[in-house]
């Protein structure tokens, strides 16, 4: 189905009531060419790039809760393409690409929005890590500007300039990173799919993984067994669980992550800004609300919900850098469960299993990642070999030492990012 | 969430630092390639009970062996990691 | 020749009064951190010359010429007193910390706003390690209040923030009256 400016006004002024779900809701059939597990952003666009890409449409997306109910309609929607190493930089690249020519692709309205990102600096030293990361951004394509103090006052003329043991001496600029709407992202790829002919199956645990002489050969499922020639694990935080069933253990330790978002406010914020010397980045989304975030709660945990000295943090730093946000009413706060990697980087890659493929690790920064993801997990998935992209993103790069992909420099060790 | 040391008593989350596994304790023969890996990077991470690591860092300083359910945030027992240590000699 | 003055941790910040809190600095004649060895035999010369044991964790007590008070694991203060010459780590603290007294109607008050302790359950002379905001602090617990104890370079830190909160209690009370 697809969407005009002639329909919305019809439906708008007979009462709405002309409107169908935009995917079907299939039984599941008793096999497929390939099974992904995971109906979070990830699956859905690595079903949606094995139709489009690679023609391959005898696809499940088998999902335990409902499309958009983990982390793909949790995060706080950030979008950008300023990571620094190789591996990372040109995966990112090729993402946000993938990112501003998304609603075409879809013929669904993501939201995208490349507000500008600003990233701020408060001492000589943040300053040249971040000029350094401004050039890596140039050599690999992208956007970054260098903003003295004047040049942030310009951009963000409400911040605390003044503050004594954090003065803002300027800020990396990016200028196309931004914001999408989260599940509608989510939601756009799965009807996508689905007009490709891809299932989605929502209400379906994978409960187990069929192995026979080391091949894959289907799941079992809350819903009863599915064959499956290939079969791809992308469930985000709850990784290493389905990991198990196939008797893997993967180099993962699941997080919380909390954000927080305000009351609807007139807009203020244009850009994604983030406090560089405490844990706080804010930006506003399209209905007023402050939607704003901090660090992990640093300690494994499936809660989805955090603490509240993690909470106190966030509102410190958030006061420290912006004391009128001290006017404005929290609404809401929730939490995420977090697949992190020991050097903080995702995994794409082949499993010791013939035919089972994993795409997880992506820590808190994966909704940025959602089409490129797809994009190669498809790649790999269809071709059995790795796209150029994703090719450093591998497990063996924790067990030979060789390769890690460390952005923030604070050692390859599971309680450091 | 609360864990009750074993040395100050009941205190808020706020005063620990979380290390992570209590595979920690368990150090491989150094040289041995395919155990550092495990040691360092493989986990059960599990969505249910867990063992993990914590420094009662701004209390009394010590090293705890905290035993919780990572689903629910409930603290089931925590321990000095050096008795810990000591037990397992 | 350069003169060198002596200043204490909090010269020229205390004393600071809002409401119903005080709060004013302690100048220890001597720190001396003290972390015994195993054998507590070697602790001997301490009993002698200040005729107590070593606290139990979490407690501080009253010996000749000062005080002993338990501050982390395998670790005590003594405060004032000398102490004989010991087979122990001992370390001469003195000018490493810096220390207040908070005390008047409002100091619990006042504690329970920035440190994450039952500190309204505290009996007199009982010790904990914990916080104050951000900052690590011993906080012993007197008979008319609160000693609070931090590294001497958070002295600054440390009156702003509690003097901040006295005001906030001060007003708080101002204002239910
Ligand atoms: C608070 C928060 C803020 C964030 N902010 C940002 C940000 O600003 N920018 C950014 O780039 N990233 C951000 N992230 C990270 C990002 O949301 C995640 O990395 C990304 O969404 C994970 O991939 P996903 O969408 O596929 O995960 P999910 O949506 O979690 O998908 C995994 C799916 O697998 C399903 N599943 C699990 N087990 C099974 C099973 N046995 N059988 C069937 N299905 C199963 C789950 O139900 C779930 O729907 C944030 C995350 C959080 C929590
Ligand atoms: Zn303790």
């Amino acid at each position: 189905m697809g969407y005009s400016a002639f329909q919305l006004l019809k439906e708008g002024l007979t009462g709405n009531k002309g409107w169908r779900p935009v995917w079907r809701d299939p039984e599941p059939k008793a096999e497929y060419d390939i099974v992904i597990i995971g109906g979070g952003g990830h699956g859905l666009s690595t079903a949606y790039y094995l139709a489009k890409n690679h023609g391959i449409t005898n696809v499940a997306v088998l999902e335990k809760g409902y499309i958009g109910s983990g982390n793909v309609g949790r995060n706080t929607t950030i979008v950008r393409a300023n990571y620094f190493l190789p591996g990372n930089s040109e995966f990112y690249s090729h993402s946000l690409k993938l990112w501003e020519g998304l609603e075409s692709e879809l013929n669904y309205n993501v939201m995208h929005s490349g507000r500008g990102l600003i990233n701020l600096f408060h001492s000589d030293g943040q300053r040249d890590a971040f000029a350094r990361r401004g050039n890596m951004m140039c050599n690999q394509g992208d956007d970054a500007i260098l903003l003295d103090r004047d040049g942030v006052r310009a951009e963000l003329p409400y911040l605390d300039f003044e503050n004594t043991r954090f003065p803002i001496y300027g800020g990396l600029f990016h200028p196309r990173g931004g914001t999408a709407r989260h599940d509608a992202v989510a939601w756009g790829y799965a009807r996508a799919a689905d007009t490709l002919g891809v299932d989605l199956i929502q209400g379906c645990e994978v409960l187990d993984i069929d192995v026979d002489g080391g091949k894959v050969t289907g799941v079992q499922t809350s819903r009863g067994p599915i064959r499956a020639k290939k079969v791809g694990i992308v469930v985000a935080g709850r990784s290493s669980q389905v990991a198990a069933m196939a008797g893997l253990e993967v180099p993962i330790e699941s997080h919380v992550l909390q954000a927080f978002v305000s009351e609807g406010l007139k807009p203020a914020v244009n850009h994604v800004v983030s406090f560089g010397m405490g844990h706080f980045y804010l930006s506003q989304s399209d209905k007023g609300g402050l939607v704003f975030g901090g660090d992990l709660d640093f300690y494994a945990s499936y809660a989805q919900r955090g603490n509240i000295p993690m909470m106190e943090h966030v509102m410190e730093a958030g006061m420290t850098l912006m004391p009128a946000i001290g006017k404005a009413k929290v609404l809401r706060s929730w939490g995420g469960i977090m697949d992190m990697t020991p050097d903080g980087s995702f995994i794409i890659d082949r499993t010791e299993i013939d035919g089972l493929y994993m795409d997880c690790g992506w820590c808190y920064g994966g909704f940025k990642a959602v089409p490129a993801s797809g994009w190669c997990m498809a790649h790999l998935m269809a071709e059995d070999r790795s796209h150029e992209v994703a090719q450093r993103h591998t497990f063996d790069r924790f067990r030979t030492g060789g390769g890690l992909m460390d952005e923030e420099g604070t050692g390859s060790q599971h309680n450091l990012h | 969430m609360r864990l009750t040391c074993p040395i100050c008593g009941d205190r808020d989350r706020r005063e620990f630092y979380y290390l992570g596994a209590a595979d920690y304790l368990d150090r491989p023969v150094e040289g041995e390639a395919e155990a550092t890996h495990r040691y360092l990077h493989l986990r059960d991470n599990p969505a249910g009970v867990t063992r993990d690591l914590w420094q009662h860092e701004a209390g009394c300083a010590a090293w705890l062996v905290v035993e919780r359910n990572v689903t629910t945030h409930e603290i089931l027992q925590v321990s000095l990691a050096k008795d810990e240590i000591r037990d397992a000699r | 020749m350069v003169e060198l003055v002596a200043r204490t941790p909090c010269e020229g910040l205390l004393p600071y009064e809002a409401g119903e809190a005080e709060l004013s600095e302690i100048i220890p004649k001597r720190i001396t951190s003290l972390a015994p060895f195993e054998d507590s035999t070697l602790l001997k010369p301490l009993k002698t010359a200040l005729g107590v044991e070593l606290p139990a964790p979490g407690q501080s007590v009253k010996a000749k010429d000062g005080r002993i008070v338990w501050t982390g694991q395998n670790q005590f203060f003594v405060l004032d007193a000398e102490v004989p010459a010991l087979d122990a780590a001992v370390t001469d603290q003195s000018d490493a910390w810096a220390m207040v007294a908070l005390g008047g109607a409002a100091a619990i008050d006042v504690m329970a706003r920035i440190c994450p302790l039952d500190c309204a359950h505290m009996t007199a002379s009982q010790v904990a390690r914990s916080l104050i905001g951000h900052m690590p602090a011993i906080i012993i617990r007197t008979k008319t209040g609160f000693e609070i104890m931090v590294f001497r370079a958070f002295a600054k830190t440390l009156v702003n923030e509690v003097s901040h909160v006295m005001d906030a209690v001060a007003a708080r009370g101002a204002l239910s009256t």
